[in-house]
């Protein structure tokens, strides 16, 4: 696969709870080393849609394909998306009783079935990467919301994954570590990285982001460049949206 | 290693199955040099000890396994797998133990004559399924208590659901289920001596024959109460020790 060729791809998805519509008729397709954000009010269905990418959320009707790969009910093919698509959550999720170290060894050693050394030497890298080399030993409850989430997502990039899925990763900080969380995300875009992500952050999607999507009551009501989209919104919700978030900014 | 050893907890760890070891190979030393009735029964008290701390370890651990599995049950997506541990613990925690033991040493070879056991094996079938149906609400309440977003986690890393279990839910489940396991392993030390009813030559039983021949209750009874203590006093430091071992990297 080469870069821009569609890695994900999703039609007409459909999701819901009881009588409530989630996901209606949701799609769009993503490109291999493509960086997207997600956007849109609380409760739209962003982070459904991620859900269902891997397969956290069970999609009703339409088809989600990844990396040549159908979410169907095979327990395979869900496990194969699964070990391609890491996922960064607002909580962090680290496991909390295991260290740093253990944290990000533990899919390495159990999926991709890595020998101790191997997995522990990639997670070192890793660790340098997200700048906290020093904290292998720590456990979650010892680091800050900032370095524990730069923790998750050394974890799930331990898996090579080839698309990053990421739910509001800095919803849940302090304001001054979200810059921290931020920039290791900027570095991971320019490395390549396919990116879904969710986020608030308006200066990080005009910045980083190839592509805006903005979602309302389940479904993409825009979808565009990110210059166009923040400075000449379309839709009437989507204008809302941005000039509430102005002033709240 | 030898750092970590060196802390309290560790120390106790060791130090209460050291501590259990010596009990139950040195007691009749001291126990012997008691006047009578004691002195001279004092091997009768050691062994009967012994024989309720294997009670107590095999059931425990048997008890142990069952608890998770009936956990396991109860919050199981496939309904019989549901109903069935309901009714398993159900049944056994609405029914006495003594009947239980009655039970599966009278009743079952009813049944089938291959069932029929020793009594040793016998107490320790119906002691594990007694003790295996309260450790089950215990470690369903520990594996509710481990967060959702970490089995998540777990999974989009591609983690299986059984690694998902075993590396994430269950070693968090055990820590919050340990308060409420340790004292169902006490109270297992203690109802083992029900098993004397078929004939197991425990300490309780022990403590009656003494009695019965010596005709001196008071010293008797005494002692067998002292052994009891020792013994779940090092249940007791060794859970305690535990606990705050694994209580690590807890917030
Ligand atoms: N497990 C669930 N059960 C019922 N409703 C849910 C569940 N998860 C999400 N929803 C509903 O689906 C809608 C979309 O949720 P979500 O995708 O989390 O929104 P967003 O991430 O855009 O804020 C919300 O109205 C939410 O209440
Ligand atoms: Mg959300």
């Amino acid at each position: 696969m080469s870069k821009g060729d569609v890695i994900i791809s999703v039609d007409k998805i459909v999701k819901r709870w009881g009588s409530f519509t989630a996901l209606n008729e949701v799609s769009v397709s993503f490109k291999e080393g493509e960086v997207v954000c997600i956007i849109g009010p609380s409760g739209s269905g962003k982070s459904t849609l991620l859900r269902t990418i891997n397969r956290l959320e069970e999609h009703d009707a339409g088809r989600i394909v990844v990396d040549g790969i159908e979410l169907d009910n095979d327990m395979k093919h869900i496990d194969a998306v699964r070990a391609e698509v890491g996922m960064v959550f607002q909580s962090f999720n680290l496991f909390t009783h295991m260290t740093v170290l253990d944290n990000i060894t533990l899919a390495p050693q159990r999926v991709r079935k890595w020998k101790r050394e191997r997995a522990e030497k990639t997670a070192r890298e890793l660790l340098e990467r997200v700048g906290l080399a020093a904290h292998a030993h720590k456990y979650p409850s010892q680091l800050s919301g900032g370095q524990q989430q730069r923790v998750a997502i050394a974890r799930a990039l331990a898996m090579q994954p080839k698309v990053m899925l990421f739910d509001e990763p800095t919803s849940a900080l302090d304001p001054e570590m979200v810059n921290e969380v931020l920039l290791v995300m900027r570095d991971l875009a320019k490395s390549g990285m396919t990116m879904l992500v969710v986020t608030h952050e308006m200066g990080f999607a005009r910045e980083v982001a190839d592509r805006v999507i903005f979602f309302d009551g389940g479904r993409i009501v825009e979808e565009g460049d990110p210059a166009q989209f923040f400075s000449r919104p379309t839709h009437p919700r989507a204008q809302a949206f941005l000039s509430q978030i102005k002033h709240a900014g | 290693m030898i750092s970590r050893l060196k802390d309290r907890d560790s120390l106790v760890l060791v130090g209460s199955v050291l501590g259990l070891g010596v009990l139950l190979w040195l007691m009749s030393a001291p126990l012997a040099m008691l006047p009578a009735p004691v002195g001279p029964a004092a091997e009768q008290f050691s062994a009967g000890a012994l024989m309720t701390i294997q009670l107590t370890l095999v059931s425990g651990i048997a008890g142990l396994v069952l608890g998770v599995l009936a956990a396991l049950g109860k919050l199981s997506h496939l309904p019989p797998l549901r109903w069935l541990a309901d009714f398993y613990v159900w049944v056994i925690r609405g029914t006495p133990l003594l009947l239980q033991i009655l039970f599966v040493y009278f009743a079952l070879p009813e049944i089938s004559p291959k069932l029929q056991l020793n009594e040793f094996w016998t107490a320790v079938i119906a002691l594990s399924m007694n003790v295996g149906a309260y450790n089950a609400e215990a470690i369903r309440a520990g594996i509710n208590a481990v967060p959702t977003g970490q089995v998540e986690a777990a999974r989009s890393l591609g983690l299986s659901k059984f690694y998902t279990f075993l590396d994430v839910t269950l070693p968090q489940a055990v820590r919050i289920s340990l308060p409420p396991l340790a004292s169902n392993l006490i109270a297992l030390l203690k109802d083992s001596s029900l098993a004397y009813a078929i004939g197991v030559v425990e300490l309780s039983m022990v403590s009656s024959r003494v009695q019965a021949a010596s005709f001196q209750p008071f010293p008797v009874f005494l002692t067998v109460a002292a052994v009891y203590l020792a013994l779940t006093t090092t249940f007791t430091q060794f859970a305690g020790a535990l606990e705050r071992k694994l209580a690590v990297g807890k917030r």
